[in-house]
């Protein structure tokens, strides 16, 4: 979607605050990013549904929320889509229906922590399947992009770069957070010039690197 | 120029502590979230991840050559080596700060970093500041974190689109040949595995 959070290349935003460098500044923002982590399990929700439900909070919103208030907004979201609360629940804190508790159970501690350890790899085998590019080759990034979640930013749309590197096959984030993934696709790292993106006001010899999925790109 | 949006206002604060209250005292009440798995999480981060662990894949990268080629040929698995790893970091690219290329990494939609290697990411690099400016003019902001790239280097920005994340392997500093890997770690800092800083 073409949300406020696609902000590459926007002006107005002013110097980078280097002096904000801390990780968490109040207790409730440890507590808003716990609620995520553990809530992903039992709801359950993927990253690019949350990162989705950030993406749709009302652009004034998302300038004005400090960044675990988007968290925990698009945890209500995403708890309400899942019709496990309500509006006057949210309010409350305080639980007026019962939920199916067997199809949500809540993760414990000891899981939850050594699958964070753990992690969960997001590539799948090539399966023979044939990738549409290869190195070397100079692509454009397709102009189309829909309502739901995607990983293209605006600024890449239309330009052309050169393909670096087939990196394989991964879960696909606009399918995964449609609720129709995995869907892997084959992704490239692409490289555009400094100047296709941005002009004359760009050093010539300067680049950027852009890790793109398949169904992005188009040959030019 | 207009402030930056993405830090606390205080009179909110308040609001929003009591909203996350609300939400997690209903989450514990419908049986969603274990407490102590709320607990655990926050542990783990501030504990197991961080700075520190990317600062000793650094070290070892400057002190012995062939863990360096592996680190920028697999990362993930190099990195892996060392003991680090789990979400945000199944997918790790190592790149490599020379004389002749300097790297920096952002991620313009939202806030993807390399987790167990750094941590989770500081306010600065979640800001809309970072996100919209560093991608279009690198090296004014390079600047104002205190680092001036010479005209002739060619900056390489990398913007974290999709499921790879990007760490960057700063240069070591002249002078350091008699130290231990402990030393070269404490010579790290995080913006340098960013690309925000020299080392």
């Amino acid at each position: 979607m073409d949300g406020i959070h696609d902000m590459g290349g926007m002006h107005g935003f002013g110097r980078i605050p280097t002096e904000q460098d801390t990780v968490f500044d109040h207790e409730w923002q440890k507590r808003a990013f716990a609620l995520a982590e553990t809530l992903a399990w039992s709801v359950p929700f993927a990253a690019d549904e949350h990162r989705f439900a950030i993406e749709q909070i009302a652009p004034d919103d998302y300038l004005r929320c400090d960044y675990f208030e988007k968290w925990a907004r698009a945890v209500e979201t995403l708890l309400l889509q899942a019709e496990l609360v309500d509006e006057d629940e949210l309010k409350t804190g305080q639980p007026t229906f019962q939920i199916t508790a067997e199809k949500h159970p809540p993760v414990s501690a000891d899981t939850l922590v050594s699958a964070t350890r753990a992690g969960a790899p997001m590539t799948y085998p090539a399966d023979g399947l044939r990738p549409a590019f290869s190195p070397g080759q100079v692509v454009r990034v397709k102009e189309h992009a829909g309502h739901g979640h995607t990983r293209v930013p605006r600024y890449a749309r239309g330009r052309k770069g050169r393909v670096v590197q087939n990196l394989g096959r991964f879960q696909f984030a606009d399918a995964v957070a449609a609720g129709t993934g995995p869907d892997p696709k084959f992704c490239y790292r692409i490289e555009f010039e400094a100047r296709t993106l941005w002009g004359a006001e760009a050093c010539e010899q300067d680049s950027m690197l852009l890790d793109l999925w398949e169904p992005y790109l188009e040959s030019d | 120029m207009p402030h930056d949006h993405d830090h606390d206002h205080d009179p909110l604060e308040q609001g929003i502590a009591l909203r996350v209250r609300a939400l997690e005292e209903l989450m514990i009440a419908k049986g969603l979230v274990d407490p102590e798995a709320l607990d655990a999480i926050v542990e783990y981060y501030e504990r197991e991840t961080g700075p520190r662990n990317g600062a000793a894949v650094v070290a070892k990268a400057w002190s012995d050559t062939h863990f360096r080629t592996w680190l920028l040929k697999d990362g993930t698995a190099a990195i892996n080596s060392m003991g680090f790893s789990g979400f945000q970091g199944e997918h790790i690219h190592v790149v490599e700060n020379t004389d002749e290329v300097h790297n920096v990494v952002v991620c313009t939609l939202c806030s993807c970093y390399p987790w167990p290697v750094l941590g989770l990411p500081p306010t600065w690099y979640k800001s809309a500041a970072y996100r919209s400016r560093v991608i279009r003019e690198p090296r004014a902001v390079l600047t104002e974190f205190g680092l001036d790239v010479p005209a002739q280097t060619h900056v390489q920005v990398w913007d974290s689109t999709a499921e790879i994340r990007y760490f960057v392997l700063p240069r070591r500093p002249e002078g350091t040949h008699d130290l231990s890997c402990d030393e070269l770690a404490a010579l790290v800092t995080r913006n340098g595995m960013i690309g925000t800083a020299a080392v």
